[in-house]
């Protein structure tokens, strides 16, 4: 079974660039490991950063389908810093992946234990659609 | 440069889209088929996911011993992923076309386009 496991961060949280260099090199010693781990046991999938929320545009199509984009979020708004596609035998394994990555050290090297998304992927659309 | 194209919603907005008459989902998802294709044949296309409804989410956290612990009640207003692109393309504008097409396909919910990272890893 197909999971992803979504970081998701607020802008205004997003203050990772700003850690000292010493716990960021520390931070992303830990990611690698992890993805090390589930590529050797055979449960990743695939597992990618994304670019700062200062990048991220909203599109929407306009009346003769041109694209309309918008950068503008409310400070509330989520966004996906990262995720992991894992392939794992059962939900509850995938939530301890999921704790694992929440548990990434943050900052002076404590554990972040930032909350992690998990969902099913669905394997394609349900029959009764195609 | 690889964009990721993100399709969001909230609950009441996926029961909604359950209540369609079956044809109109049938055409929603003809069109979607149909960008797919084009993008794979026009070489862009790297990947693309639904995802489970979010009935079925959770959020973990680590507790302190590394014990997971799940929750799964979210506010009525939470967004969440309902699917996505994964796109390789030689610009932004191209990114933003093909979301574009997504959304007009889709009664013109937004699409979040993201570039990914550049120190990204790959399995």
């Amino acid at each position: 079974m197909k999971y992803i496991l979504m970081m998701n961060t607020m802008r205004a949280g997003h203050g990772v660039p700003e850690w000292p260099q010493k716990d960021l090199r520390t931070h992303i010693a830990f990611m690698m490991t992890l993805n090390k781990e589930l590529r050797e046991s055979g449960e990743l999938v695939s597992a990618e950063g994304l670019s700062f929320p200062e990048q991220a545009r909203l599109v929407r199509a306009g009346k003769n389908g041109t694209p309309v984009t918008d950068g503008v979020f409310p400070e509330s708004k989520e966004f996906l810093a990262g995720y992991w596609i894992v392939d794992v035998d059962s939900a509850e394994r995938a939530y301890a992946i999921a704790a694992k990555a929440s548990a990434a050290p943050g900052p002076g090297g404590a554990p972040l234990n930032m909350p992690i998304e998990v969902r099913p992927i669905m394997s394609g659309p349900p029959p009764e659609m195609l | 440069m690889k964009y990721i194209l993100l399709m969001s919603g909230t609950s009441a907005g996926v029961e909604a889209y359950h209540a369609w008459p079956k044809e109109d989902i049938e055409a929603h998802m003809a069109v979607l088929w149909r960008i797919n294709q084009d993008l794979t044949e026009s070489g862009e296309f790297v990947a693309t996911q639904g995802l489970a409804g979010p009935r079925e989410a959770k959020v973990v956290r680590g507790e302190k011993n590394g014990v997971p612990v799940t929750d799964g009640i979210f506010p009525e207003s939470k967004e969440f992923l309902l699917g996505y692109w994964i796109v390789d393309v030689p610009n932004a504008e191209r990114a933003y076309a093909i979301a574009g097409r997504i959304s007009a396909a889709s009664t013109n919910i937004p699409i979040e386009v993201r570039q990914f990272a550049t120190h990204e890893t790959k399995s």
